[in-house]
């Protein structure tokens, strides 16, 4: 029930889109199958009308047949051409959607579920539901639409023989439906059996040493041949099984295509039908049969994909990360607030008597304030687990506060939206993550349409531009998957050169040189240097040669 | 050189003819109903009575020895295949266990091992399925074609020859295009990049606000991805078409040519009938022929790459047990040692003497040579210039097994077996009690950290999460190295991938288990072998007592 509500959820996410892709599976399948018809007809008429010796008619008629079948052809080729760009697109939309609701969760969402992990979770899911639009969907109606239209003609070229196929093949069908399961059975004994039997092999093979330093080593390989000789016994089941499904299959196609043979002569003979319509059927009945068979056998595998969509859906479905915290305070009272601003004009920071916790029990920050003024440098310092770190982020919006409020340049983020604070905020965290880009572009996204004048300055200021020249490509050079091929402090200073292009009051700096070696440390923080007194710095930090740095040192 | 599956296949030929002969059967039956029903027509349009009495009868039996024989054809492929695969899988694992290592390490560390699981599988696929299918589209192919040359041999040559060249010029067509395909891969890596950045660097998107700026990149991607699919869609779409109406071809032109041989009257109609019917059964075992000789050949790559494997030397047996080994004074002694890996040499003339009870460490950078020592020592190549002698007799008289027995190794990466942690220690000797492993796990000061797991020493390595540290891995193999007690104590960097807490405690379980022990170390942290008497240094191959200041 679940199942079929996410699948319909699936087909309405390409909203007016899905009737174009539906008509497209039902093109192509009509097509394909009208292609395989022609081939029928094709042997329908040369049966029919060779006796009759008029061989200019045979040639015309054959040759509209085969221009019948190339143009079913080439509407299959059509559709399907609709067919994968729908599918594609359907698939894009829904990685932008499935990004956007990753880009919008609130911070806890990735603290609770490890981000690499949450990442690939999702993209796995991803691509499966990919699957449904992109193959296995098609798969299971394909089948059904190929084998109605095979039976268009087939039963205007004789119901009677036609009936009498359909029998049979269901009698088949039902001998195929009976074995599945104890063929399934041992299959998937015999899979587990190969599974072990390949990682004993591959224990072999990496532990070579250590096997063959221990006497005991032997035991391994007795392991692996034990299991290869299970193997061999259940594979003899499994073999006697599958071949009595072969045998049956096989016997009952005979059986079929004999009996309708001579049925169908003595139909014939008694001008129920004619000779070419029982080489037109049984052309057809090949390609009917397989498809016939095929119905029901790709159903697991949608069903498997469907469950996919449902967590994709569900994830979709997640709480966003709200514009406000505090949702009551609507637009209007954003206007007010911008009336009653500060206090002090000239502070940058202040944080007013807040309470927080993480869990009910563990309160981080009790009854916390304070005030940090416009182009003051600040170092705010504490034994580890003091609530540091949870201070920057709280500044950052990421987690409401319980109680009390923080002011961001006059701003509350109690009232105002969260993209405003963080826009006067440049955020510099301990591990500067950059993106897979260019030196360029990574500090770019400080400030979107900054001039290349601008970004070398950044980068001078943040004492960054030397050794960027001293790379490959200079500022054109691409970052590396996390930034492997720059140093800690490059990075930093890179990360440094971000926070400098934007434009924003306040920069926040995380624990940025905790990890670095002292001489990068140095680097980084002669690039501070150079903008103390530019700007509003605040650092939390706990090395004492970082905090000489600042103007007034502020401990929790 | 025969190749040892070749054997094997010899030895399981019965079954492979029975194979063969019971899936020439099952398309008798076919071709005999189908004649059958050619000359009923040919009664019928001549005016006979139709009168099926005889042919009933004859049917019946038909239906019934081709639903047996399906059965046996079908059975004898798969017990070709069981019985050939499950003995060659069996010689593999054996020749893994006693090949002599530089077979397996040789040009480049691990290739042929990485593959040669991968190459059992594909072996068994191709015994289990492509080679039935194989024999069963070209028996039934043969069988067909002669059932039509027998009816008009014309037919028959048009027929050999359209199929052949004009699917051969399909093939061709199609090769070519498909590689314009290629131009247009699959875009979806690019989306699932953009994601897993966007992601990795959630903190900085939220600080800068980079939302709508990702959003924008992936819905360009998107939209590109739909671009290119509409490229790459239009030309393998054009390659089906083309292949499809190609594919029709020999067909129309056979079945034309019957029906101009009809109308000439050459051809009866009850053979017009047999021809057509019989036609679209032999295009499905034709067309499948040459996907199965694709697919042999990749099956024929793995076999080549297994036989590489199974022709390599194994290590001798059956030599110096040991029998008479005496406390010698000379333990070890290599006299003039040369050794090359694949042409490099690695160790050049290097000579030294170990007695028993020394502590000696080799110091050095890497890849000059230390290791590469180590596994001499062990006995794992048998192909350098000069000579080893343990106990006094040369390395090369030793039997591996009885050598082994006098040597611990506990080296920079442990393996451990996905078994439980008991099973894993025990490996260190044939009988080891559960109190001989806690004992040996007490000293290797790793027994309150098994404890302190929910299962204990039951817990299986690898499973459900429950990954060791490098320090507890090598505290597990120093408890093993314990349980053999051999009397040569060789370390290969063992603390080389722990850090410093965890350096130090191996350290001191392995200074516990060197008493009374002719101690060999492999260092580059100096920290370790402050307890050394003799430290040499190996650069560039050549072997050197160094003075190293310890302190």
């Amino acid at each position: 029930m679940k199942k079929t509500k996410a699948f319909f959820r699936s087909m309405t996410v390409m909203g007016k889109r899905a009737p174009i892709y539906l008509l497209a599976i039902l093109g192509m399948s009509v097509c394909f199958a009208m292609f395989s018809v022609m081939g029928s007809l094709l042997m329908k008429q040369v049966v029919d009308i060779a006796p009759t010796g008029e061989y200019r008619q045979l040639l015309i008629s054959v040759c509209v047949i085969v221009c019948a079948g190339f143009l079913s052809l080439l509407l299959y080729r059509a559709c399907t051409i609709v067919y994968n760009v729908e599918a594609k697109r359907v698939f894009g939309q829904l990685s932008s959607e499935v990004l956007d609701e990753e880009l919008h969760l609130p911070y806890a969402y990735y603290e609770k579920h490890h981000s690499g992990e949450l990442i690939s979770k999702i993209s796995y899911d991803l691509t499966r539901m990919g699957d449904i639009y992109g193959s296995r969907f098609r798969r299971v109606v394909m089948p059904i639409i190929e084998v109605i239209v095979f039976l268009v003609p087939m039963f205007i070229f004789c119901w009677q023989l036609t009936l009498c196929l359909i029998f049979v093949n269901c009698v088949i069908l039902f001998a195929d439906m009976l074995m599945v399961n104890p063929i399934h059975q041992t299959n998937k004994k015999l899979s587990a059996i190969n599974k072990s039997m390949t990682e004993h092999m591959s224990d072999i093979i990496q532990g070579m040493v250590t096997i063959r330093m221990f006497r005991t080593g032997k035991r391994k390989l007795d392991i692996a041949v034990a299991c290869n000789d299970e193997y061999y016994k259940t594979n003899k089941s499994y073999i006697i099984k599958s071949s009595t499904l072969e045998s049956i299959t096989m016997g009952c196609d005979l059986l079929c295509i004999l009996f309708f043979l001579l049925i169908g002569i003595y139909f014939v003979n008694q001008g129920i039908t004619t000779l070419g319509a029982l080489a037109g059927i049984y052309t057809m009945y090949g390609k009917f049969s397989k498809q016939f068979l095929m119905i029901g056998k790709y159903i697991p595998e949608l069903s498997a994909c469907i469950a996919n969509a449902e967590n994709i859906f569900e994830f979709l479905d997640e709480e966003r990360e709200p514009e406000n915290w505090y949702a009551d305070h609507t637009s209007d009272t954003n206007h007010n607030m911008n009336e009653n601003l500060t206090e002090n004009d000239a502070c940058a920071l202040q944080v007013k008597n807040i309470n927080f916790a993480y869990e009910k029990e563990q309160q981080v920050l009790k009854d916390f304030s304070l005030t940090i003024m416009q182009n003051e440098c600040v170092a705010i310092t504490g034994p580890s687990g003091c609530g540091k770190t949870t201070l920057s982020k709280l500044i950052l919006g990421l987690y409401p506060v319980e109680s009390g409020d923080i002011y961001v340049n006059g701003k509350s983020i109690r009232k105002s939206p969260l993209s405003q604070v963080r826009s006067d905020i440049a955020y510099v965290p301990q591990d500067a993550y950059l993106f897979n880009a260019t030196i360029e572009e990574n500090i770019r996204y400080g400030k979107e349409n900054a001039t290349d004048e601008e970004v070398e300055r950044a980068a001078k200021m943040a004492n960054a531009h030397e050794f960027i020249m001293a790379t490959s490509d200079g500022y054109h050079t691409m970052i590396q998957e996390g930034g492997v091929n720059l140093s800690g402090g490059q990075r930093q200073r890179i990360a440094i050169a971000r926070a400098i292009i934007s434009a924003a009051p306040i920069i926040l700096l995380d624990e940025a040189t905790s990890a670095l070696d002292s001489d990068s440390e140095y680097k980084v923080n002669q690039a501070l240097k150079n903008i103390q007194g530019k700007r509003t710095i605040v650092m939390i930090a706990h090395r004492p040669s970082t905090i000489r740095m600042a103007d007034r040192v502020i401990t929790i | 050189m025969q190749k040892k599956i070749t054997k094997l296949v010899i030895k399981a030929s019965p079954l492979l003819l029975l194979e063969i002969i019971t899936s020439i059967v099952v398309s008798l039956c076919v071709t005999k109903g189908n004649s059958i029903i050619s000359t009923l027509v040919d009664e019928m349009l001549q005016g006979a009575l139709l009168d099926f009495t005889d042919t009933i009868p004859v049917f019946v039996i038909l239906v019934i020895v081709g639903f047996i024989a399906s059965f046996t054809q079908s059975f004898f492929a798969g017990t070709f295949a069981n019985v050939v695969s499950t003995k060659y899988r069996r010689l593999v694992a054996e020749k893994l266990y006693r090949i002599e290592y530089r077979y397996i390490t040789a040009n480049n560390t691990g290739t042929i091992l990485n593959k040669i699981i991968g190459d059992i599988g594909t072996v068994n696929e191709f015994l289990n399925s492509i080679l039935p299918d194989m024999i069963g589209s070209l028996i039934a192919t043969i069988v067909y074609a002669v059932y039509v040359a027998r009816m008009k041999f014309t037919l028959f040559v048009l027929m050999l020859i359209c199929y052949p060249l004009i699917l051969g010029i399909a093939n061709y067509f199609v090769k070519r295009i498909q590689k314009l395909t290629q131009t247009y891969r699959q875009k979806t890596d690019a989306m699932a990049d953009i994601a897993q950045s966007a992601v990795s660097g959630i903190l900085i998107v939220r600080a800068f606000g980079l939302e709508k700026r990702f959003r924008e990149k992936m819905d360009g991607a998107a939209k590109e991805l739909v671009e290119n699919e509409q490229k790459r869609v239009n030309i393998t779409n054009t390659i089906l078409v083309i292949r499809q109406m190609l594919t029709w071809l020999p067909s129309i032109i056979c079945a034309l040519y019957a029906a101009f041989l009809v109308s000439r009257g050459d051809f009866s109609v009850g053979n017009l009938l047999g021809f057509v019917l019989i036609l679209g059964r032999f295009v499905e075992s034709f067309i499948g022929l040459p996907f199965a000789f694709v697919d042999a050949a990749s099956g024929m790559v793995s076999i080549d790459r297994i036989e590489k494997v199974l022709t390599g030397k194994d290590e001798p047996t059956d030599k110096y047990m040991g029998e008479d080994v005496r406390d010698a004074d000379k333990i070890i002694e290599l006299k003039n040692m040369n050794f090359a890996y694949d042409g490099t040499p690695v160790l050049k003339d290097v000579n030294l003497t170990i007695s028993s009870g020394d502590n000696i460490a080799f110091v050095g950078e890497s890849g000059g040579g230390k290791s590469t020592i180590v596994h001499l020592l062990c006995g794992l190549y048998d192909n350098f210039g000069g000579d080893i002698t343990i106990y006094g007799k040369s390395i090369r008289e030793w039997d591996k097994q009885a050598l082994r027995d006098r040597i611990s190794l506990v080296s920079q990466d442990v393996f451990l077996f996905p078994m439980s942690i008991e099973e894993n220690v025990a490996f260190g000797s044939m009988d080891a009690t559960h109190e001989a492993v806690v004992k040996a796990c007490k000293e290797a000061d790793i027994h309150d950290f098994i404890k302190s797991l929910p299962e204990g020493y039951d817990t299986v390595i690898g499973e459900r999460g429950t990954r060791l540290s490098g320090g507890q891995k090598q505290r597990l193999s120093i408890a093993r190295a314990i349980l053999k007690n051999a009397p040569i104590l060789i370390m290969d960097e063992p603390t080389s991938s722990v850090d410093v807490a965890a350096e130090n405690e191996i350290q001191r379980a392995l200074e516990q288990i060197g008493q009374n022990k002719t101690c060999i170390t492999i260092a580059h942290r100096l920290n370790t072998i402050k307890n050394c008497n003799h430290i040499y240094r190996l650069e560039d191959g050549r072997l050197t007592e160094g003075q190293v200041d310890v302190s």
